[in-house]
Parts: structure tokens; C-alpha cells; sequence
């Protein structure tokens, strides 16, 4: 048998910067037009600060880049900075955005830096946006800065429906001008890992294997990458 | 014209308003009348920064609705300091609900959070006037004008003290009434009764309000006095600055300078030594000036890990007061006063869902309630006992779920060092009976069980185990200090 010829293929990613309107809202329209007022300081909003928390993947980091790109463009200033690697000084620019992800993961001396801003913010004007990987009564974090984080307005980032998670991959498939057919998607949703960063995983597999052998994407294709050992 | 309406707002506000919230905020307001291009004008005058911005967040809404109502078209309010030469506009709070989005770009759902907030809101507001809801904005904006703020004006900011934390706003219960009416005493005769005030409790109690409340007491009767509202770290990196900018005079001479120094979480100092020092070299110059100082940590002097000595003998030279975590009674009525300042309407029995389910601390309750409040403006609906379970619905079930009496068992066990078998086992001695004796007062504090299910739970025990451990540990908790302590600081622990 002939060797099945396979295109080099260029590693771009043409993914759009994370907006609000290109998160996939499901169940969190709430959550979305909480932190469309966040980042215009609207007075509607009863709380300064807000928290929100979701399993690995829900979209939280989307959320919190997009809050801060909207916040900027309407020209108030604003930080996104990672809880891993923040240090103990934080941002002090005026009536900034400021957003911290991951807080779960500061280290001691962030977490006070976090501590003061929380004290600051009325004074300096600013407004805290944090992420976490659980409600603020699951927090490992000190008491003080917990219970601060606990009387943010707080959302839980509600995981997608399939109905949801099939848009996405539709959509991003389409960014991408790769033709997904419905029972590829419904395959998937069916037999593999539903959580969004699997799905995307399968997606840019999918997306690489059709450019190198010129193939659509089709079932048949994605289970003959099953069998080569592709998991889903 | 103007004038009478604002006898009529006078009056209709006195009739809204508790009486001592009209009379110290509201009958202290200047008016006067005018007309403008636009129609009807009004400038109050406030008697200083304190007032001014406490009636801007609070009233100045309610007032413009008033003075629409009365002329039937949107007034010109300003709001103003009485200031030798060019008086300061403040720029008024705007009482149209922004646009929600509209003009950022956001589509689908953020349009959607615009109708879901507007709707309420002037639902409510038409249910105050008994008018139908405004079609123009109540208030027209002056652009604000670049002028130099007055001198009381600077000075206020210079004392760092937030104006929403006032006596008036503190809501009163057991929890927190001795070390009340201690503030009261130290806000009236600041330097001469209590030197220092040292107010300790949990995290999240109002130990911050408490101290705020006292400087703004102060500067309301003593506008002149020097005072300064610092947060340990804070002060921690104005001493740090200092060293950097080889400014330790000028630093020594600010602190020393003071009539009140409000000094906020103390534990912070831990091991800060440099800090320590010149802190203590502060404390010594003022209170030897009868100058009153004001401190706040999580725990009470004696434990404070990490600092010094004679810091902490002088912590015991004036009086020690505890803020204990509030009694239903006392979470209600903070809920109704918080519900105030974010100007929703919630009746008793969603303020007792809440407190009922979230008995920690202050902030947790908050927390709450702005979600509460989030979720009625975004679905358009008013606050009733359905919406807040609906909103409140994981947070209620993350609480449920904690509070199992393994994890009391747990808890406690770890805390005391023994282990969790400890907790069924026959054993009676006196290091192991005593933390089973906490958990099963905290068992039953914490959880809705029966005794005898409690009792179940810890071994097989007859329920007159449970009702003699639950009153012994009730009794000790009076004697024994350092049980006391513990329990403290067991129920803050569990209920997270």
C-alpha cells in the first residue's frame, strides 16, 4: 500500500482574543452582564469587587481577559495578572480593573499584597476581578483575605450543557474554516471527555490530521485517528 | 418656589427617615433656591466633606426624585461646601441606571443585564413617589469644574477615614455592645478615658467599622483634630519608605503629631522589628501627650505571635474589649442596615434565610446579600424569599454540605491533637473527654440534629451525655479563658 502523503502544516492557532461576546454564555448570562457592569464601574453592581470560581477549564481566565480588554478599550485602566507568579506588590494605578487569576495560587506575600488592595480600594478607587478554583469557603488562603473574597459578589461559572459545548466547537471550528459535520460533534459529546479543553485537544488534532491528508473531517477520519491512538 | 420645595422635601424626607439619620444629615443642609435654563434649580450646602459625601451617596438621589415630583420636571441639583471664596461643585450622582453596556460593545446578554437592571429600580422608585417613572434623567450633571478642593475637604482625606463607617451605621447587638460603648467613650473623651482602646475579635466582625466610627465621631466634633486612620501595613511601608528615603524625622514627626492614630490589625506586626520599634516609640510620645490611640487584632494582646514585650504590656495599660460573632437577631439587623445603604428593600423573612444560613462573620452576610440583590436586578424581579433561595443556592449548599458532624469530629480532633477514633471511643480521660465534650456543644450549636442523633454519633452515647457535655462546656466557657479561646476559635473554623 501506498504511503498516505501528509501535508506540513504551519502551528498557527487563529483564535480570537477572548472577548464576552465570543464566551459561549450557557447557564452564565448573569455572570457575563455582571462583568460587562464590572468593567464600566456601573453603579447597578451592589458589590466593588467580584469572585468567580469553576472547575479547570470552564473558562474562568477567558472571562477575566475579556473583562480587562473591555475595561481598557472603554479606557479605564487595567491589569490581568496570574496568581502563580504575582508578587507582593500589586498594581496601585487609580480607579484600575485590577484582575488576579487563580487566586488559590498566591503565594504568602501575595496574598497579603492582595489583603491591602482589598483595604486600599476604597481610597484608591479600584475594583478587584478574582478567580478561583473554588467557592471562597473552600479557599486555602488566610482568613482575612477568604473572608474579603467572600463578600465580593460572587459566581460560580456554571459548566456548559452539550448543546453549549457543541456551539463552541462549531464556532471555533469555523474560525478556523474547518467544516465540522453535526454527527462528528455529536460523536464526540457522545463517546469522549466533555470537558472544554479535551474538546478542543480532539479539535486541533483534527484540524492538523484533515490539512496533512487533505481529508474532511468526518467520522471515519476520527476514528481512524482513534485507532492510531488518538484519545478522545 | 424653591423654597417651598424644599420644606416639602423636608418634610416628606422626615417622615422617610429615622429621626436621627434626618437630623444629623439632612436638617444640617443649607438650601437655596434659583432657576436655571433647564428649569428649577437647587444648591444645598453641607456643613463639611463628612456630611457632604454621606448625603451624596445616601439622599441626593431620593432628593432629585422629590424635586421631580414636586415641579414635574428634572431639578438642577448641586451640592456644594461652603467655602471661603469659590465654592466647590460636587458633581451629583446620576439617578438614570447607566446604559448597562449598551455603548461598550456588549451584545446579547449584556443588554439583557441592562433591561434586568433598570427595570427594578424605577419600579421601586415609582413605588416610593407614587409616580409614574421618570422618561428624563432627575439629574442634570453640571460638568464638574476643576477647582481646588477646600482646605476641610483635604483635610478629611488626610485622615484616611471611611465616611459609611459611622455609630449611626454600626448595628448594636450583645456581640458587640461592651466594646461600643467603650468607642463611645474613647470617641467623647479621646485621650482621657481609655488609652489605648484595644479591640479584639474574629475576622470580619466590624473591628474596622468600630475604629472608623470613632474617627468620624471625632472629626465630627473636632474637625480640627489630627487625626489618621493606618492599616499595619501601611504603616509597615511608610516606615520602609522612610528608611528609603532616609525621612525617619519627618515620619517620627508626622505620627507624633497626631491627636487620634486609629491603628488597624495589629497582628501584622509580626516580626516587622524596625516597625515595632518605631511604633512603640509613637505609642510612648502619645499617649504621654494624652493623645488617644486606638488599636485593632484578630486575638486578644497576650497572643499575639511575634511581637514584643512592652508592646504588649502597654496594649494592657487602657481597657481590652471583645467583638464576638453576632446573634441572629443581630445578623438580621445588619442585613436590613446593609440593605439600606444599597437602597433594596428586604423583608424580614429573606434577611432571615440568610442569616440563619451564614453565621461566621459580617462579610459573609454581605456577600450574600449583594448576590441576592445581583440576581434580582439581572432577572428583573423584587426581593422576595423564592429569588434569594434561588440565588443563594450554591452558597447555601457548600455551607450544608461542610457542616457534618464528622467534619465537626474531624475539626476538633485536629486542633486538639487526638485522634478522630477518640471522638467514639469509651475513653474518659480528661484530655480526650474535654475536646468530645466541645464537639458534640459544637454539634449541636452548628448542626440542626437531635441530640440523641447526636449522641449517636459520638459512640452510642445516651442524649444526657450530650445535654451534660453541651452545659458544662456553656459553664467553662465563662471560667476558663482559654476554653473559651478555643471555642472561638473552633466556630469560626467550622462555620468557614
Amino acid at each position: 500500500m501506498k504511503p498516505v502523503m501528509k501535508q506540513l502544516v504551519l502551528d498557527i492557532h487563529p483564535d480570537a482574543p477572548p472577548t464576552l461576546d465570543n464566551f459561549v454564555a450557557g447557564n452564565n448570562t448573569e455572570l457575563i452582564a455582571a462583568l460587562s457592569l464590572l468593567a464600566a464601574r456601573d453603579q447597578a453592581l451592589p458589590a466593588r469587587h467580584l469572585f468567580l470560581w469553576g472547575a479547570p477549564g470552564s473558562g474562568r481566565s477567558h472571562l477575566l481577559r475579556a473583562t480587562v480588554a473591555l475595561a481598557e478599550a472603554a479606557g479605564r485602566p487595567a491589569h490581568c495578572l496570574a496568581g502563580a507568579t504575582q508578587g507582593a506588590q500589586l498594581p496601585e494605578t487609580p480607579g484600575a480593573l485590577v484582575a488576579v487569576d487563580d487566586v488559590d495560587r498566591l503565594s504568602p506575600d501575595a496574598q497579603i499584597g492582595l489583603f491591602n488592595a482589598f483595604n486600599r480600594s476604597l481610597a484608591n478607587g479600584q475594583s478587584l476581578l478574582l478567580s478561583g478554583a473554588s467557592a471562597p469557603l473552600g479557599l486555602t488562603l488566610r482568613e482575612d483575605l477568604r473572608t474579603r473574597i467572600g463578600q465580593s459578589l460572587i459566581y460560580e461559572v456554571q459548566p456548559l450543557d452539550d448543546d453549549s459545548r457543541s456551539a463552541i466547537l462549531r464556532t471555533l471550528a469555523g474560525r478556523r474554516g474547518l467544516p465540522l459535520a453535526d454527527e462528528v460533534v455529536d460523536f464526540l459529546l457522545r463517546h469522549g471527555r466533555r470537558d472544554l479543553p479535551s474538546l478542543l485537544a480532539v479539535l486541533d488534532a483534527l484540524d492538523t490530521a484533515s490539512l496533512e491528508r487533505k481529508r474532511p473531517v468526518t467520522v471515519p477520519l476520527l476514528r481512524e485517528m482513534m485507532q492510531q491512538g488518538l484519545s478522545i | 418656589m424653591n423654597q417651598d420645595f424644599w420644606s416639602f422635601c423636608l418634610s416628606r424626607l422626615e417622615q422617610e427617615l429615622p429621626q436621627q439619620q434626618f437630623n444629623t444629615w439632612i436638617k444640617t443642609l443649607h438650601a437655596s433656591e434659583g432657576q436655571c435654563d433647564d428649569g428649577p434649580a437647587l444648591t444645598l450646602t453641607a456643613p463639611n466633606r463628612f456630611v457632604l459625601q454621606w448625603v451624596r451617596e445616601r439622599y441626593l438621589r431620593r432628593i432629585s426624585e422629590l424635586g421631580e415630583e414636586f415641579h414635574a420636571v428634572p431639578l438642577q441639583l448641586d451640592l456644594q461646601l461652603p467655602a471661603p471664596g469659590a465654592a466647590r461643585t460636587v458633581k451629583p450622582a446620576t439617578a438614570a441606571p447607566m446604559n448597562g453596556g449598551g455603548s461598550n460593545g456588549i451584545h446579547a446578554p449584556a443588554g439583557t443585564a441592562a433591561a434586568g437592571t433598570e427595570a427594578p429600580q424605577r419600579e421601586s422608585r415609582s413605588a416610593a413617589t407614587g409616580m409614574p417613572p421618570p422618561a428624563a434623567p432627575a439629574v442634570v450633571i453640571r460638568p464638574s469644574e476643576p477647582e481646588p478642593a477646600s482646605a476641610a475637604d483635604l483635610a478629611y482625606d488626610k485622615t484616611r477615614l471611611n465616611a459609611d463607617f459611622t455609630f449611626d451605621t454600626l448595628v448594636t447587638g450583645r456581640a458587640n455592645d461592651l466594646a461600643r460603648a467603650a468607642a463611645m467613650q474613647v470617641a467623647q473623651n479621646p485621650g482621657t478615658s481609655y488609652n489605648p482602646l484595644f479591640v479584639y475579635g474574629g475576622v470580619g466582625l466590624g473591628k474596622t467599622h468600630l475604629i472608623h466610627a470613632i474617627g468620624n465621631a471625632v472629626y465630627r466634633q473636632n474637625p480640627r483634630a489630627v487625626i489618621r486612620y493606618v492599616h499595619v501595613e501601611d504603616y509597615y511601608a511608610d516606615v520602609v519608605r522612610a528608611y528609603q528615603q532616609k525621612s525617619f524625622d519627618a515620619f517620627k514627626r508626622y505620627y507624633r503629631s497626631l491627636d487620634l492614630l486609629l491603628i488597624d490589625d495589629i497582628q501584622f506586626f509580626n516580626n516587622k522589628n524596625r516597625t515595632q520599634e518605631e511604633f512603640f516609640h509613637a505609642f510612648n510620645a502619645l499617649t504621654e501627650a494624652r493623645k488617644q490611640i486606638v488599636i485593632t487584632c484578630d486575638t486578644y494582646p497576650k497572643d499575639i505571635q511575634g511581637l514584643e514585650d512592652r508592646l504588649i504590656s502597654r496594649f494592657d495599660w487602657g481597657l481590652t474589649v471583645q467583638i464576638e460573632p453576632p446573634e441572629l437577631e443581630m445578623r438580621v439587623a445588619i442585613l436590613k442596615k446593609k440593605a439600606e445603604a444599597l437602597r433594596v428593600e428586604v423583608d424580614d423573612d429573606v434577611a432571615f434565610l440568610i442569616a440563619k444560613n451564614l453565621r461566621s462573620n459580617v462579610r459573609e452576610l454581605e456577600g450574600a446579600l449583594n448576590k441576592v440583590v445581583a440576581y434580582a436586578r439581572f432577572h428583573g424581579r423584587g426581593i422576595s424569599l423564592e429569588v434569594a433561595k434561588d440565588a443563594l443556592k450554591d452558597l447555601l449548599n457548600a455551607h450544608n454540605r461542610q457542616l457534618s458532624i464528622e467534619h465537626i469530629q474531624k475539626t476538633v480532633a485536629d486542633y486538639y491533637k487526638i485522634k478522630v477514633a477518640d471522638m467514639h471511643s469509651k475513653k474518659r480521660t480528661r484530655v480526650i473527654a474535654r475536646p468530645r465534650q466541645v464537639a458534640m456543644w459544637l454539634a449541636k450549636e452548628l448542626t440542626p440534629m437531635s441530640l440523641p442523633a447526636i449522641g449517636e454519633a459520638f459512640g452510642g452515647r445516651d442524649h444526657t451525655t450530650v445535654l451534660h457535655a453541651c452545659r458544662t462546656i456553656t459553664d467553662l466557657r465563662l471560667a476558663d479563658h482559654q476554653l473559651n479561646h478555643d471555642v472561638h476559635v473552633l466556630t469560626q473554623v467550622l462555620r468557614g
